[in-house]
Formats: C-alpha cells, sequence, structure tokens
C-alpha cells in the first residue's frame, strides 16, 4: 500500500541521509521514532531527513522530529530537514517548528 | 440552489490502525464536495489530530467512536462522539498544544461540547461557494 511508511538509511562521508515514503501517522510513528533514534545512536553523525517521498505527517510525527533534534543535540549534531511537500511544509510553519529546524529546498 | 443536507456515518474502534480510514474517508468526501486539495488536505490533517488522541486516550466505557461527516452545500462540518466525558478534557487548554493548534489553524471553527453528549465539531467553508 502506498501509505505504508519507508525508512531508507544512506550513510555519507559526514552524515546520514534518511529517506522518508510514505504517511507518518500515530501506527507508523513508533516506527519511525525507533529508526530515527537507532540511527542517531550508532551514527553520532548529523541527520537529513529527506522528506521528497513524504506524503503525509501529524503531531506524533512532528513530535518524533523534535526528539530527533534534542536527541542530535546530545550528540553535538544537527538535524537538516529536506525537500517537503507543500501540505507538511505548511505543518511546520503553523506549529513554528520551521524556526527550529534547517529547512532545506 | 439549497443542496439537501446529508450525512456519513463511520464508527471505529480506538486503535491507531483506523486512524487511516478515518482521514481516506473525510478525503474522499471532502473531494466529493468539491473542496480544492489544500483544503482536502486540511481536512485530513484535522480529521486525524482529533483521532489521534483519542486513540492515545482509550475509552473504558466503549469501543468505538463516531465521526459524523454533515455535508451541507458550502460546507463541511465533522462530529465526532464520544461516550467516555473524560476524553473531553483531551482537547481543553491543559491539552497537547501541537495538535490542538494544527486543528485550529486548519479548520475554520472547532468547539468541544460536554453538556449533554460529548462531541466535538469542526467545519471548514468551500472557498468561492456562498
Amino acid at each position: 500500500m502506498s501509505s505504508e511508511l519507508k525508512i531508507t538509511e544512506v550513510k555519507h562521508r559526514f552524515n546520514t541521509e534518511v529517506l522518508l515514503s510514505g504517511e507518518v501517522d500515530i501506527y507508523t510513528s513508533q516506527m519511525l521514532k525507533e529508526k530515527l533514534y537507532g540511527i542517531l545512536d550508532d551514527t553520532k553523525q548529523d541527520m537529513l531527513i529527506n522528506c521528497e517521498g513524504l506524503t503525509y505527517i501529524d503531531s506524533t510525527g512532528l513530535g518524533i522530529f523534535v526528539g530527533v533534534l534534542k536527541k542530535a543535540k546530545q550528540y553535538g549534531k544537527g538535524i537538516r530537514i529536506s525537500k517537503l511537500k507543500e501540505n507538511i511544509k505548511k505543518l511546520f510553519l503553523i506549529t513554528g517548528l520551521d524556526k527550529l529546524f534547517v529547512i532545506l529546498d | 440552489m439549497a443542496k439537501k443536507v446529508e450525512k456519513i456515518e463511520l464508527a471505529l474502534p480506538f486503535k491507531a490502525e483506523y486512524v487511516s480510514v478515518a482521514r481516506l474517508t473525510a478525503s474522499g468526501i471532502a473531494a466529493r464536495m468539491g473542496f480544492d486539495i489544500e483544503s482536502v488536505e486540511d481536512i485530513k490533517v484535522a480529521l486525524s489530530e482529533v483521532c489521534n488522541k483519542l486513540v492515545s486516550a482509550g475509552s473504558k466505557s466503549s469501543d468505538r467512536y463516531v465521526i459524523d461527516f454533515i455535508i451541507h452545500s458550502s460546507k463541511i462540518e465533522i462530529l465526532i462522539n464520544f461516550e467516555d466525558r473524560r476524553l473531553a478534557g483531551l482537547f481543553g487548554t491543559n491539552g497537547d498544544e501541537l495538535g490542538i493548534s494544527i486543528i485550529e489553524a486548519l479548520m475554520d471553527t472547532f468547539k468541544v461540547s460536554t453538556d449533554d453528549s460529548n462531541t466535538l465539531s469542526m467545519s471548514k467553508e468551500i472557498k468561492g461557494k456562498i
């Protein structure tokens, strides 16, 4: 089903790129949390979350992004978010999270 | 010309895996009514936020909550009914702000009623329609 969440990890020399596709909602958000936290703990690198294939996210998913950012900061690292679709960028603006994250086009 | 008001009901268990069903239903109805893509998305997101809260809290007095989609000629009204009065508190000022701020920003109205029925209601007008 296209709405399923797929998480793909691509290791680069100085950061880890995580490609998200599908939907992040209350059902899939726990999987996202475990995966992103796990990647940070393993790599202790900066993370680029590529949202090109992400079609939907709710407040539970946004909350996980915030948690991941806090965790990255504990390691002295950062999180950048790229290729947000307009409908999702709107949620970042409404919630003020656009000011918390580095958002790339 | 005034169109007859129609109602579609959806009863869902308090389970996370069925929130997507509410979302898909909302998007189907809103698109059918003539909302633009952005507004369809707004309605989906707002309804999901309500369902998320209900599902996260769960209910002791019932195993389902009921969503009524009321189709007016130029607006959609969504009523979410739950037996458990305690659940209304989830949407008060002490609730999770992220979800509430999203709902309030995306819908035209958002109200919680705890008088005789425990119902949440929200509505959105179709842009450009009178």
